[in-house]
């Protein structure tokens, strides 16, 4: 019966959501996750809501991890808890409230605007001030860490040109220009003398999530903190 | 002829090349075909990359790997680190088959495979077993006089082959020696030069590592350290610089076994490109060329 249940949500979820849920399991029983898209998230309120008539929003929690933020939906349905994963990047510092869809969520929002710094999107209240005072500085939330990868800062130079370059020391135009001189090719025959080369050390890099764990913007080629 | 893969890492094509210029010159001198390893990458560095995700780093280095295993080759490398790196890797993934497996399914997507059919060497493995003193000695035409002291550099006491840490550093001295210098003891040879450290705390590393080492290295009577890695060099070169502004005072030359080797093999040192150190090298060689 609760297995049953279980599986019903899980695959629910999973048709619902199609390529917008990134992750679905049942860590024991009665307890199951689901990673979904930021974007997704009221979407998947949404379906949970008209299919389980004994859903019940139990809270939600938040963790600054430095570089995001975890927004964690915890519902129970029938005595089965789920928790709806969402992972933020802190660039974008809004919170999509779903306070429309579930009331419940009201003051849970307000309490994690107040405490990490972050905007409410379409919240009825969106303004500060719940379990802080309203003139609470804007930069110093208490939950809220530092905008900060893993890397300490001496690290971050290297980590950075691994990624973007195949090689921890960029090259200077002075040591091409010498190395020309001594008869040497400009560069070494690094991977990203060759676009072929770069492309698989970088989806390597990818893979095997380092670039994620670093913290590297794939648009903007750097990391995302300095 | 002897043929090797050769793996010179980042910094010395990057940022010291004088050391690649010496080595291809000594490889000519002695017979060693060196074959450049096209599309490599770091090895990769062998402090932040493991600490961040070790399957990655492991990743990394044997797609390194499979590139000399292709070519049918064993791998040379030129730096203590990357040394290190490969070769830990390349036994790491021989012995443990779990992460050899994990690694292949990466590698696949990309058309490789670790195979763990060849060996990695540091160059001075190379030169004193492939090679040989004799044949190095051989070359000496133009022998150095000058008082060095050795710095090994911590990787280069990564043992593979059995218990003697000492085996390089060994092979280095012994080499150093058939090039006419002086080698002089002064007690802290395997003291780090406190490069790693330089990431966490920079007053550490130059003041409890750095500054030691110069201290016992001057008090010695050298003219020039000799070193094998290239990230000692570094720390060896802007460190002194860096020195200056805790109130120390030093100007060693730090010149490399290659350099060295090249030198007293006749290379004139301005084929070397020794300006682009940050020591006074080139104006030891010149002040001893004059004598």
């Amino acid at each position: 019966m609760i297995l049953a249940l279980e599986n019903d949500v899980l695959s629910y979820l999973s048709e619902v959501l199609g390529g917008d849920l990134i992750e679905a399991y049942r860590q024991r029983e009665r307890r199951i996750f689901v990673r979904v898209k930021p974007a997704a998230v009221r979407k998947a309120v949404q379906a949970l809501k008209s299919r389980y008539k004994t859903l019940r929003f139990m809270t939600l929690s938040a963790v600054d991890d430095g570089l995001d933020i975890e927004y964690l939906y915890h519902f129970s349905i029938d005595g089965i808890v789920l928790t709806l994963r969402s992972i933020k990047p802190k660039e974008d510092n809004t919170l999509e409230s779903i306070a429309d869809i579930i009331p419940a969520a009201n003051f849970i929002e307000r309490e994690i605007s107040d405490l990490f710094g972050v905007k409410l999107v379409n919240h009825p209240q969106p303004e500060h001030g719940l379990v802080l005072t309203k003139d609470w500085p804007e930069d110093k939330r208490p939950l809220k860490r530092p905008f900060e990868g893993i890397l300490p800062s001496k690290a971050r130079p290297v980590a950075e040109a691994l990624i973007s370059s195949s090689c921890v020391a960029p090259i200077s135009a002075f040591i091409q220009r010498k190395r020309e001189e001594a008869g040497l090719p400009r560069s070494a025959p690094f991977a990203f003398t060759d676009e072929k080369a770069l492309n698989e050390f970088q989806a390597i890099i990818r893979d095997t999530g380092f670039s994620e764990k670093a913290g590297f913007d794939w648009e903007k080629k750097r990391l995302r903190y300095k | 002829m002897v043929r090797y893969a050769f793996f010179m890492g980042c910094q010395i094509p990057m940022r010291l090349p004088s050391i690649e210029i010496a080595a291809r010159k000594v490889f000519e001198k002695v017979g060693l075909e060196a074959v450049d390893l096209l599309g490599y990458s770091c090895c990769p560095e062998p402090v932040i990359s493991r600490l961040l995700d070790e399957i990655t780093a492991l990743a990394i280095s044997a797609r390194n790997l499979t590139m000399a295993e292709e070519m049918g080759l064993n791998m040379m490398t030129l730096c203590n680190g990357c040394y290190e790196t490969l070769a830990e890797a390349n036994e790491t993934l021989k012995h443990d088959l779990e992460k050899r497996e994990k690694i292949n399914r990466i590698l696949k997507r990309y058309g490789r495979e670790f195979k763990g059919n060849i060996e990695v060497k540091h160059v001075i493995e190379v030169l004193y077993e492939d090679v040989g003193l004799n044949k190095i000695k051989g070359n000496v035409v133009k022998p150095q006089r000058m008082r060095v002291a050795l710095h090994y550099g911590c990787h280069l006491h990564r043992e593979y082959k059995g218990p003697d840490i000492m085996r390089k550093p060994n092979m280095m001295r012994e080499i150093a020696a058939q090039t006419g210098v002086e080698i002089v003891n002064y007690g802290l040879e395997r003291l780090c030069c406190g490069y790693p450290s330089m990431q966490a705390d920079e007053e550490f590393s130059l003041k409890n590592r750095l500054l030691l080492k110069l201290s016992r290295i001057r008090g010695s009577g050298a003219d020039a350290i000799v070193t094998a890695c290239p990230a000692c060099m570094i720390q060896f070169e802007i460190g002194q610089v860096m020195l200056r502004s805790y109130g120390a005072q030093f100007n060693m030359p730090c010149i490399n076994l290659m350099e060295l080797l090249a030198l007293s093999f006749g290379i004139p040192y301005q084929e070397l490109r020794l300006e682009l150190h940050r020591s006074p090298v080139l104006q030891l060689v010149q002040r001893m060329e004059a004598k």
